[in-house]
């Protein structure tokens, strides 16, 4: 087991800069996620970290060794740098049984025939794959498949797992197993994980921390808590989250509102303070808040409490267990998310409350988050 | 219940029996001419069936082609095997160990190869095969179709290999292999349509070559088939009816492979490796 740095990273392909200047550590036996849109570079820094691709520039430790440094001349190729990898396809060999499949890093390795054996024994049942061993991956179930793929990974015992989006190609149901066993199986064997995916359910549920890639440029590392209550900067307040967020175009008054154009919130005396400290009063900032942090309000909550929304209801989308409800105040749209006993209906008129202690308010220019 | 034949679709299968006709023409004469006496072939059409067949024609034709028919074999297998092997070495190289915009900038060149024509290069050829003392050697052919051979071996197996995923070299090279365990491990054990594809289409060109033979050899020790048939036609008298059955004889093996291994031919070009 180690842990993994990278330091000043990059990776430039022709003319396109697809990781600039990634610093990031990754503890020893820590599950980390880098989140992202496709394209953002987390998978070119997956295959970095591989030895699939060259860094262009920094350098890449796994535990203390050096593993790439181009400026130093040093590129271990990723045979000799003890990670295992699991691709999104799998990439099962299709003409080894499964068994065979399982043992191929032994083999390569030379491991004798009767460790091997007990081994692949070992990690199939630990995978559920013990009455499988026989079969050719194409006869297999995609989940079946990915659990081959796992097994080739657990099998040399490696010092660090990537996983570049081995989920994405299940049902969701499965998917949601699947995500469960993995994160069970990761505590289970300690070893330090690396996980790429686009989905934002995988990274909140399976990751000890997330870094969220935008545009080959870090925008945040922390716990799942963190990221999605405490959001660096515009794109990860809306890019965590769903529904997504909700933004608005506002202004800070020198009395303390916030104003919406078609209606005013009265801020928080220290929300206030804060945005006076940075010199933000009077001037044009994003205003964020989540779905779930606009409250349907009761009839005793519009007579006493400030910031309640008079609103019209455009689209409900029951969910079942929750209802997704598509509101708007004049010009100004937004979403909330209510319980399922709410009687909001299409077209009904229905005053909202905004949990003002949840805001973000984003520097327009910078855009990253004040608070 | 009757099926309706469309006035359209009659023509166009009257026309593809007249051209099957015309293909199959020349077949049909061969085998007419060769089951006839020399007499017969004088005093026949060269369509016109005769009967009873005789057989004397092939007895002759056999006894003249033997040699040339065992030297044909030998550099044809061994050239093909050659060629195929090596093609396939490249391909792998070319597709999976280079980047692929490399690859393609090389495999340009390598087209190139594969359109040099005979004549352009027999005279570096035969000075060449001479200086290293393999002309009208049995090895000396099969250097030369190795050779002439490995631009479109390469082609045809860079373009399979193209269509592995990259993700399967990668988990081995993860795995721990190194580039020739990938090969012998990986790459080779799922190569076996384009090693069929290859194969046949180099065992059925070395096979056919008349030119290269005919520069190569001199005497019966390492003249091939195909040669050997060309020398059939005397110099004043044509014997059409041995001829024939001559040429019947040395298109026997290309046919054989056709029939045996003509399925992975058309699967070989058709699938597209390894959708799963």
């Amino acid at each position: 087991m180690a842990s993994v740095r990278l330091e000043g990273v990059w990776k430039i392909f022709g003319n396109f800069e697809a990781v600039k200047n990634l610093n990031l550590k990754i503890k020893d036996g820590e599950f980390m996620v880098l989140l992202g849109p496709s394209g953002c570079g987390k998978t070119t820094t997956l295959r970095m970290i591989a030895g699939l691709e060259e860094p262009t520039r920094g350098r890449i430790y796994i535990g203390d060794r050096l593993v790439a440094d181009p400026e130093g001349g040093v590129f271990v190729p990723p045979k000799d740098r003890d990670v295992a990898m699991v691709f999104q396809s799998y990439a099962l060999y299709p003409h080894m049984s499964v068994y065979d499949n399982i043992a191929f890093p032994l083999k390569i390795r030379k491991v004798p025939k009767q460790e091997i054996d007990q081994r692949v024994r070992e990690v199939a049942e630990l995978l559920g794959l013990t009455d499988l061993l026989k079969r050719k991956p194409r006869e297999l179930s995609g989940g079946q498949r990915q659990r081959v793929a796992l097994g080739r990974a657990i099998i040399r015992r490696p010092q660090v797992f990537l996983m570049d989006e081995p989920l994405s190609n299940l049902d969701a149901k499965l998917r949601v197993k699947m995500r469960a066993e993995l994160k069970k199986l990761q505590r289970q064997l300690g070893v330090t994980t690396i996980y790429v995916t686009h989905d934002q359910v995988e990274a909140m549920t399976m990751g000890d921390r997330i870094a969220v890639i935008n545009a080959g440029v870090l925008q945040q590392v922390g716990s799942p808590d963190e990221v999605y209550n405490k959001p660096a900067n515009v794109f990860v307040a809306g890019f965590i989250g769903s529904p997504p967020m909700n933004f608005f175009n506002v202004t800070i008054t020198e009395d303390g509102f916030v104003d919406f154009g078609e209606f005013k919130l009265k801020l928080l005396p220290d929300q206030f303070e804060l945005l006076r400290d940075v010199g933000l009063i009077d001037k044009d900032v994003l205003l964020g808040i989540r779905p779930e942090d606009i409250y349907e309000a009761t009839s005793t909550q519009v007579k006493t409490q400030e910031n309640v929304i008079h609103a019209k209801v455009d689209i409900v989308e029951n969910l079942g267990g929750e209802k997704i409800v598509h509101l708007r105040t004049g010009g100004v749209s937004f979403v909330g998310k209510f319980p399922a006993e709410s009687f909001v209906k299409e077209n009904q008129e229905v005053d909202v409350i905004f949990d003002i202690k949840k805001i973000h308010i984003f520097d327009k220019t910078t855009q990253r988050a004040i608070f | 219940m009757k099926k309706k034949v469309s006035f359209s679709r009659s023509i166009m299968y009257l026309l593809l029996i007249f051209l099957a006709f015309v293909y199959l023409l020349p077949i049909w004469s061969a085998i007419t001419t060769s089951t006839k006496s020399t007499e017969q072939v004088a005093l026949t059409t060269p369509v016109t069936p005769v009967f009873p067949p005789h057989f004397e024609a092939y007895r002759i034709a056999f006894s003249e082609l033997k040699r040339p028919i065992i030297n044909s074999l030998a550099f044809t297998v061994f050239a093909t095997i050659f060629s195929t092997v090596l093609g396939s070495l490249a391909g792998f190289a070319l597709a999976k160990l280079i980047r692929s915009t490399t690859s393609k900038k090389l495999l340009v060149l390598i087209t190139f190869g594969v359109f040099i024509p005979y004549q352009a290069i027999l005279i570096p050829l035969v000075r060449i095969i001479s200086s290293l003392g393999l002309y009208n050697t049995i090895p000396g052919l099969i250097l030369t179709h190795t050779a002439y051979g490995i631009p479109i071996t390469t082609l045809l197996f860079t373009n399979y290999y193209y269509e592995i995923p990259d993700e399967l070299v990668e988990a081995a090279k993860v795995d721990g292999a190194n580039p020739l365990k990938i090969y012998t491990s990986v790459v080779l054990p799922i190569s076996k349509p384009a090693f069929v594809v290859t194969a046949i289409y180099q065992f059925v060109n070395i096979w056919n070559d008349y030119l290269f033979g005919v520069v190569l050899t001199r005497g019966e020790e390492a003249m091939p088939a195909t040669v050997k048939l060309a020398n059939l036609k005397g110099s004043f008298v044509a014997n059409w009816n041995i001829q024939m059955a001559g040429a019947l004889i040395v298109a026997l093996p290309t046919l054989f492979i056709m029939i045996a291994l003509g399925k992975y031919l058309i699967r070989g070009y058709t699938t597209g490796a390894l959708k799963e």
